[in-house]
């Protein structure tokens, strides 16, 4: 118990202890927040900008259990659980926007796989080398307007903002480790007799796939911002739809909740991506 | 080490102590009121009153001092609700929505114009009330847009089709360009000068406005109730009530300066903000707003505009009736259960204005 000061690198802390340090800080806003809502509704009991216990949870539950205003359901008075949730604000918001963020996902890889060419076939990385570059440069909200003629306001003006958003970065982050494969493994697999695409796909490909998958990690939150942008703009469902319609009455006791959702549902998505990088690549130390 | 350990730790407490103390020490002495206003036709006149010096001269007669200061629309709600303002500029259905349900008891001292034709109802392809259902509508959902495309409806005997409509929340800052630039998107409802901008294009065409709905969309001005009773308060309600017919009258006289600058105060040209002008109807006199506001015929209108809220959830999740957040008038009638009464209108200083006695 001597090594506990926190400028001691050698510091040995027992599990105990660091268990209560990490939930130090979330205790501490938990609290900071309790605090403000206490004061707020000593001064005033129907204060919604930072709602209490009761009415976080009277939020929670309206949004889980109740059906959306724009659904057609009328529940009936026997209706089951999931019947309810099926239809109610939290489930068909995720699913419009989860359906527009694994979209956009999908669209990715051949964005990654047009990365590894243009990375290793010189005659690709002239064509698109610097377009990509420059295209990197450019600020995708600005392109809406452009967008909103394209691809119309429904669904693809805001999966192309998305894609048009982290594409480039990807692209040329994946490039970038595709030069960092030594030159000698590639002539190396060539005197072995490889192919072209042997190269491309079965020595270039495998090792930076773990490296790609760091990178979507940390992809997912301007991934998650551009879907937010596309949906506060124009949308007649999603999650950040519920947030910029319940924000114009101060609706904090949905907005809270939808807030922490979607922090949920980002860590989880990494977990799994890390996870999976893991399982495929024991080999690989991120 | 122990002793540097300690000092640090001596200026971060005396850092603390000073960012804490910061705001009390710095309180002004003359009493110091903050009003919000966002663009607005009706509305514009503020950035006028306050270019023009009329606002410091009424200030200076109560001995008080008043900012105002330009927001954006929801922005200005939510200081207002707040409280990091002390009045602010909106309409009826919002004075009721955002803080009179969000429990902050607030008070109309101005009622300034009503929406005369301002906010319309746009469609392509000839539509109407009766084939509209089914249609996407591109609007700012929750707030008077929704308001007058359902009376629309409603007016046009189509009230049980209001379910069937499908409504695309859209920004105001991107409706006129996500509207126009697609022959695809059908109808819109949005307010001016976005209308004119729209309207613009020759394939479109207007099937309601807010004059066939005279007096149900108001502007006004709000200040907490809580503050209007103090005395302090009150000379607010005075200073400002007296600057703004100050300044309303020259706008209605078309003065050159007033126009000038409450268009440019939106950034529009003058010739735009003289359109704009034309549907809004301005209370220009006292007597008018006093009359206006002391008519029966207010509750009537307020009453469509607090059953809407109800319907579409805007008065908040615990509420169960409409009656829940009450309005009490000039004449002392009260819309709802007496004992939650949280929007109010207050003709006296409109009346004060009318007799002189400011």
């Amino acid at each position: 118990m001597t090594n506990l000061s926190p400028f001691d690198i050698q510091a040995r802390p027992n599990r105990l202890l660091m268990q209560a340090l990490s939930a130090l800080v979330f205790i501490v806003c938990i609290g900071l927040y309790t605090h403000t809502s206490i004061v707020r509704h000593r001064d005033n009991p129907e204060d919604r900008i930072v709602p209490s216990g009761a009415q976080l949870m009277a939020g929670i539950k309206s949004s889980v259990l109740e059906p959306a205003e724009e659904s057609d359901y009328i529940p009936p008075d026997n209706a089951s659980t999931w019947e309810l949730v099926h239809h109610s604000m939290i489930w068909t918001d995720t699913m419009a926007s989860g359906s527009r963020f694994l979209i956009s996902l999908a669209l990715l890889i051949p964005c990654v796989v047009l990365a590894v060419h243009i990375g290793l076939f010189p005659i690709f990385g002239a064509v698109f080398m610097r377009f990509v570059l420059f295209f990197d440069k450019i600020v995708a909200l600005s392109l809406l307007p452009i967008l909103f003629i394209v691809f119309g306001i429904e669904e693809w003006s805001k999966i192309a903002l998305i894609v048009i958003g982290v594409a480039p970065t990807m692209v040329l982050d994946t490039i970038g480790m595709v030069k960092a494969v030594p030159r000698e493994q590639i002539v190396k697999a060539f005197t072995l007799d490889a192919n072209n695409f042997d190269v491309a796909y079965r020595v270039v490909f495998p090792q930076i796939l773990p490296q790609i998958i760091n990178s979507l990690r940390l992809n997912l939150k301007p991934m998650m911002l551009f879907l937010f942008a596309g949906e506060m703009i124009a949308a007649s469902n999603g999650l950040a739809y519920r947030i910029a319609i319940m924000r114009r009455h101060m609706g904090m006791d949905i907005i809270i909740p939808y807030v922490l959702w979607v922090a949920l549902l980002l860590f989880l998505i990494d977990l799994s991506l890390r996870i999976l990088n893991r399982r495929l690549h024991p080999w690989f130390q991120a | 080490m122990i002793k540097q350990r300690r000092s640090s730790l001596i200026v971060v407490l005396f850092l603390a102590v000073a960012v804490l103390a910061a705001p009390l020490a710095a309180r002004a002495e003359t009493p110091t009121f903050t009003v919000g206003w966002s663009v607005y036709a009706g509305w514009n006149p503020y950035f006028y009153m306050q270019k023009s010096g009329i606002l410091k001269k009424w200030a200076d007669k109560y001995g008080i001092a008043i900012k105002v200061q330009r927001f954006d629309y929801a922005a200005s709600l939510d200081s207002f609700v707040s409280k990091n303002i002390d009045a602010c500029t909106m309409t009826n259905m919002e004075a009721l929505d955002m803080p009179a349900a969000a429990g902050v008891d607030s008070t109309a001292i101005i009622v300034g114009d009503y929406s005369n034709g301002n906010d319309a109802v746009l469609v392509r392809n000839n539509l109407n009330f009766a084939t509209l259902p089914g249609k996407p509508i591109m609007l700012v959902q929750k707030t008077v847009s929704e308001y007058l495309l359902e009376r629309g409806m409603v007016l046009n005997g189509q009230q049980a089709q209001l379910r069937s409509l499908k409504l695309i929340n859209t920004s105001d800052s991107d409706i006129v360009a996500a509207f126009l630039n697609n022959k695809g998107n059908q109808a819109v409802v949005t307010w001016k000068p976005l209308v004119s901008q729209i309207l613009g294009d020759r394939s479109v065409h207007s099937i309601f406005d807010s004059s066939k709905i005279p007096g149900e969309i108001l502007d006004l001005l709000v200040v907490r109730t809580e503050l209007l009773n103090t005395p302090n308060g009150q000379k607010f309600a005075k200073a400002i009530t007296g600057a703004w017919y100050e300044t309303i009258q020259q706008v209605v006289a078309g003065q050159a300066n007033a126009i000038k600058y409450s268009a440019a105060a939106s950034g529009d040209s003058v010739d735009s903000y003289k359109e704009q002008l034309k549907t809004t109807a301005l209370f220009s006199s006292p007597k008018a707003a006093v009359d206006f506001t002391t008519s029966p015929a207010l509750q009537q209108k307020m009453n469509l505009v607090r059953q809407f809220c109800f319907q579409h959830g805007l008065l908040g999740q615990g509420i169960k009736s409409v009656d829940d957040v009450a309005i009490l008038y000039p004449n002392g009638a009260v819309q709802g259960r007496k004992d939650r009464i949280r929007f109010r209108f207050n003709a006296a200083y409109m009346q004060a204005a009318q007799q002189g006695k400011l």
